[in-house]
């Protein structure tokens, strides 16, 4: 870890500043401590690694890490080190979880409870993530909230934690069930490396169904078949006032006229029409490999006879100018007296 | 959610666009027409006013004058420059009368190229409609109405590229062909769809032969069955006010087929030469056609469709009456009663008219507007010159570009990005 770090230092030594990322990334881990040297001490102590003492002083692209598993943050070259090779415990002492590297990842919050707090709350709202529109009155809806609030402040504070967990996770797979109920159903197992907090041991991936024997021995995780059972008696995602879920109605299929359709009033259309100037054209085989249809010629020909033929172009043409305008009818003296004044009214001239 | 085929009509820009009252096409051409001798009367006196200022250079002006179009190249005498009070423009039935000789011109034309009638008859509507908002007096009908063939080759699928167009007709460029193309479609207010009757004919006849066979289609109005209808059919007077008589039932088709003939031959030249088509809808227009063709059979038919007792009926035959005489009144139109001599006498009066009024023509030509090709391309971006060449300095410009282009193509990065403000960066 610390020759790589060493060679990262280096190489921006060595250029000199040439790179302008590089730089920019330099000025801004140098001026941070400078500019609030008020906190000096809080940043001396946030900017040193407490696995390997390393700090951004020497090391200014140096960046912390955290697994949500334990909440501890060591800096990247560290995770490097130790989980490289696999899982690991943590270094921290008193710290004795299974740490894996892919779960590792940047601190977004400085404060990491209340890093920890954000997780909590984003995985509670996946699940209870019900609006005001899904209850009957506010005031369920404000029991909801208020379970919800409480759910989350369980996980926080480590109240309760067990039942809390299984709590959720049964709303979960109800709530899925009914969202898509050609879902398999998983069996409901509580995964410990969900849970942030437990006081069990860690059951890895990999050693996952040698251990699990033991875990659920040592009384941590629920029987699968015992929550299910669970699951029946509590009947799943139940709150007072809430509607029951309806789900959408199937999406009919596109139509290009949206809802309108021809109803011819004078005529029929029949499937066939025999004339002999059609002959040659129904019989040529080039007509029909192109995939021409005779029928949209008819319904064509017979729209294009009758469309119109109650129009009349005397009447309908006035009326609509009067409704455009109000000036019923502009004469021949009219139009005259107005096109001596106005220059170019009517002829658009490109030129 | 439902439309009726008059719906359909209705929501079409020949409908919405190009239909008039017998008032208004008048009033139309009318603006059209005092505008366009306004132009031309200003044309005239601005130039006279250049004239009286520089006399030295007057008769060059004026050959290239006589140089402009092609309609002026047989008489290249110089036209005095009368005093804009004194130009004698076209009336609007003289223009009308002008424009109505072009469409036949044009017919002739299709003819002669063996288009389809559809895209003749498309070239002819666009061609009165665009003379309907410009005049003769300011574009010359003979470019227009050669240009308006091309575009609707284009409209009715009936492609051909401008150059083989062109070798096709005398004294005609692709240059001058492509010229007033965007004019007219300015003309046309960018509306491109003609709806013809000719498709509505064959419908028609479709119908008509069915129910001669005795499998008429049933209608909401219509409580008779195929076979009464049959007979009905078969009962029909061969002409108005005769007594009935007894057809045949190949009889009855053949004398539908003849009908559908003569309605078809109406429709594909005198309905195009005539102002059917602001006047009435095409459906109006081939019954009308069919009614000159055989009333009897027509009358008939209307009444299956539309029942004699409902107000539409007398109304609407009113109007195919009308459209019919509109029809029949054409010189055009072979009716039976006019011998040989008589209509040979006719062409020969119109042919003398037409002529007697493009001489007329020449004479008050909107001098701006003479050569269009020259217009066309001063409107173009790369404009060229009398040499074909591009303007100097801008092929300078050009040549130094590509230049610094293929010197920098080398480059193991490419060439420069052009920055925003067109400067390198």
């Amino acid at each position: 870890m610390s020759t790589k770090a060493g060679l990262r230092a280096g190489d921006g030594a060595k250029d000199g500043g040439a790179s302008p990322l590089s730089k920019s990334l330099y000025n801004l881990s140098i001026q941070q401590p400078s500019s609030s040297s008020s906190m000096s001490r809080a940043d001396t102590t946030s900017d040193i690694c407490p696995v390997c003492k390393s700090s951004r002083y020497l090391n200014p692209n140096m960046q912390f890490l955290l697994n949500p598993e334990c909440y501890h943050k060591m800096c990247e070259s560290c995770v490097d080190r130790i989980f490289s090779h696999g899982p690991a415990p943590c270094p921290i002492a008193g710290c004795r979880r299974t740490l894996r590297k892919v779960k590792f990842r940047k601190i977004t919050f400085e404060d990491l409870k209340v890093e920890r707090e954000v997780d909590i709350r984003k995985r509670v709202a996946r699940v209870l993530n019900k609006q005001l529109s899904d209850f009957e009155t506010l005031r369920d809806y404000n029991d909801y909230l208020e379970t919800a609030e409480e759910v989350t402040w369980n996980l926080i504070l480590g109240v309760d934690v067990e039942a809390t967990n299984r709590k959720l996770q049964l709303w979960e797979d109800s709530q899925k069930a009914e969202r898509n109920p050609n879902a398999v159903k998983r069996s409901f197992q509580a995964d410990s490396s969900t849970t942030s907090d437990g006081s069990h041991g860690v059951v890895l991936k990999k050693g996952g169904t040698q251990r699990k024997a033991m875990a659920s021995s040592s009384g941590n995780t629920p029987d699968p078949s015992a929550s299910l059972d669970e699951a029946f008696l509590e009947t799943g995602f139940a709150f007072k006032g809430l509607k029951k879920y309806v789900p959408p109605p199937p999406e009919k299929p596109f139509d290009p006229y949206g809802g309108w359709s021809v109803k011819p009033q004078l005529y029929t259309l029949r499937g066939d029409y025999d004339v002999e100037w059609l002959t040659k054209v129904k019989d040529d085989p080039s007509h029909v490999a192109g995939g021409y249809d005779m029928h949209e010629f008819y319904s064509r020909a017979l729209c294009e006879a009758f469309g119109g033929l109650g129009v009349f172009i005397d009447e309908e043409i006035p009326a609509r100018e009067n409704q455009s305008s109000g000036n019923a009818v502009i004469g021949t003296q009219t139009a005259a007296a107005a096109a001596t004044g106005a220059k170019d009214v009517n002829m658009d001239d490109v030129f | 959610m439902q439309l009726t085929e008059d719906n359909i009509y209705r929501s079409s820009s020949q409908f919405r666009n190009w239909s008039f009252t017998p008032a208004k096409l008048a009033a139309q051409r009318q603006t059209t027409n005092i505008q366009a001798s306004e132009r031309v009367k200003a044309a005239f006196a601005r130039q006279r006013a250049q004239r009286a200022r520089q006399p030295d250079t007057a008769s060059a002006s004026e050959s290239e004058r006589g140089n402009g179009s092609g309609i002026d190249t047989g008489s290249n005498t110089p036209i005095p420059v009368t005093n804009p009070a004194d130009v004698n423009c076209l009336t609007v039935a003289e223009e009308m009368k002008l424009v109505d000789s072009f469409c036949e011109r044009t017919l002739e034309l299709g003819k002669f190229l063996k288009f389809p009638i559809e895209v003749t008859a498309t070239a002819i509507q666009f061609l009165r409609r665009f003379y309907l908002v410009n005049s003769p007096m300011t574009y010359e009908p003979q470019t227009i109405s050669r240009s308006t063939m091309y575009l609707s080759t284009k409209v009715e699928c009936h492609h051909r590229p401008a150059a083989d167009y062109a070798a096709m007709l005398t004294k005609t460029t692709p240059e001058s062909v492509i010229a007033p193309e965007y004019l007219i479609v300015q003309g046309l207010r960018f509306t491109f769809d003609v709806k013809h009757p000719f498709r509505g004919l064959k419908g028609g006849h479709l119908e008509l032969m069915e129910m001669a066979r005795g499998n008429a289609a049933p209608t909401p109005h219509n409580t008779q069955t195929p076979a009464e209808l049959q007979k009905a059919m078969q009962a029909l007077p061969k002409k108005a006010g005769e007594p009935p008589s007894h057809l045949s039932a190949a009889d009855l088709e053949k004398r539908i087929t003849h009908a559908y003939t003569l309605a078809s031959d109406t429709l594909k030249s005198v309905a195009l030469l005539t102002d059917a088509y602001f006047l009435y809808t095409p459906s109006q227009i081939w019954l009308a056609a069919h009614l000159l063709a055989d009333e009897p059979l027509t009358a008939f038919y209307l009444s299956t469709k539309i029942p004699t007792s409902s107000p539409m009926y007398p109304k609407l035959l009113s109007r195919l009456n009308a459209c019919a005489e509109l029809l029949s009144s054409h010189r055009k139109f072979a009716s039976q009663g006019t011998s040989e001599e008589e209509k040979k006498a006719r062409e020969e009066r119109d042919k003398k008219e037409v002529s007697a009024l493009m001489k007329k023509l020449k004479q008050c030509r909107d001098p701006d507007k003479l050569d269009l090709v020259k217009l066309n391309q001063a409107q173009k971006r790369d404009a060229l010159n009398a040499d074909g060449q591009l303007e100097e300095s801008k092929a300078k410009r050009r040549k130094m570009d590509r230049d610094a282009l293929k010197k920098e193509e080398g480059d193991f990065w490419g060439p420069e990005l052009p920055s925003r403000n067109g400067e390198k960066a």
